[in-house]
């Protein structure tokens, strides 16, 4: 398979834990793009495009993701995520 | 995503013998999904008991069938009785834009709302929902 992953680290703004609401939001970015995308935090590494593994992460507020894209258009959607991430509210 | 999200977005019927988790998981559900994916509560006993209302949750279905199709959570015993029970009297191209998922209401509703939210096709709604399943929280 051809690989062309892209990796950025974000970090959440402090007061904004990875929880429902944000997390949403992230969800939503991540399925506007066709590549894959994954986010580990906490050495737990979850889907981008699914809530429950999102939330699984627990991350809280002002921990690092690491945002990986492969395939169709990955360095614009890991940009695009890594730019989002400390926007979340 | 496919043909069946270009009308709009799939919706979601919440069905469980108490109104307040039917209602209230369709507010929580709407506070992560957004405004756009439309919800119905169907919960409660027809006097306002615990229980479901075989009525109610036939209305549901078909209110939510919509043009880009509904995926259904019920809770558990009578709430699954009653939707198997609607879909036997609904027409096919009404049941044909239905998916009964088998997860968890409350995980599943979530997973399944915001997926909707991304203009996803009422089988990939049905998939998150589903996903509910083995996705651990911790």
């Amino acid at each position: 398979m051809p690989s062309s992953e892209t990796e950025r680290r974000a970090t959440l703004p402090k007061e904004v834990p990875l929880h429902a609401r944000p997390a949403g939001d992230l969800v939503r970015a991540a399925a506007k793009f066709p590549a894959e995308i994954s986010v580990a935090a906490n050495g737990k590494c979850a889907n981008a495009k699914s809530i429950l593994e999102i939330l699984a992460l627990g991350a809280l507020g002002g921990t690092e993701l690491v945002i990986a894209a492969s395939g169709d258009r990955a360095a614009e959607a890991a940009d695009h995520l890594a730019g989002l991430v400390p926007q979340l509210g | 995503m496919d043909g069946e999200s270009r009308n709009g977005f799939v919706g979601l019927v919440l069905v469980s013998h108490s109104a307040a988790i039917a209602e209230g998981l369709a507010e929580l559900v709407a506070q992560v999904a957004g405004p756009s994916v439309p919800i119905v509560a169907a919960g409660g006993g027809p006097d306002g008991t615990f229980g479901t209302d075989g009525g109610r949750v036939l209305e549901a279905l078909r209110d939510a069938a919509g043009s880009a199709g509904a995926v259904v959570l019920m809770d558990l015993g009578s709430s699954v009785l009653s939707v198997r029970a609607a879909l036997g009297e609904l027409p096919e191209e009404t049941t044909a834009k239905l998916r009964i998922a088998d997860a968890p209401l409350v995980e599943g509703a979530i997973a399944a709302g915001v997926t909707a939210s991304t203009g996803g096709s009422v089988d990939e709604v049905l998939a998150a929902a589903q996903e509910a399943r083995t996705v651990a929280k911790l």
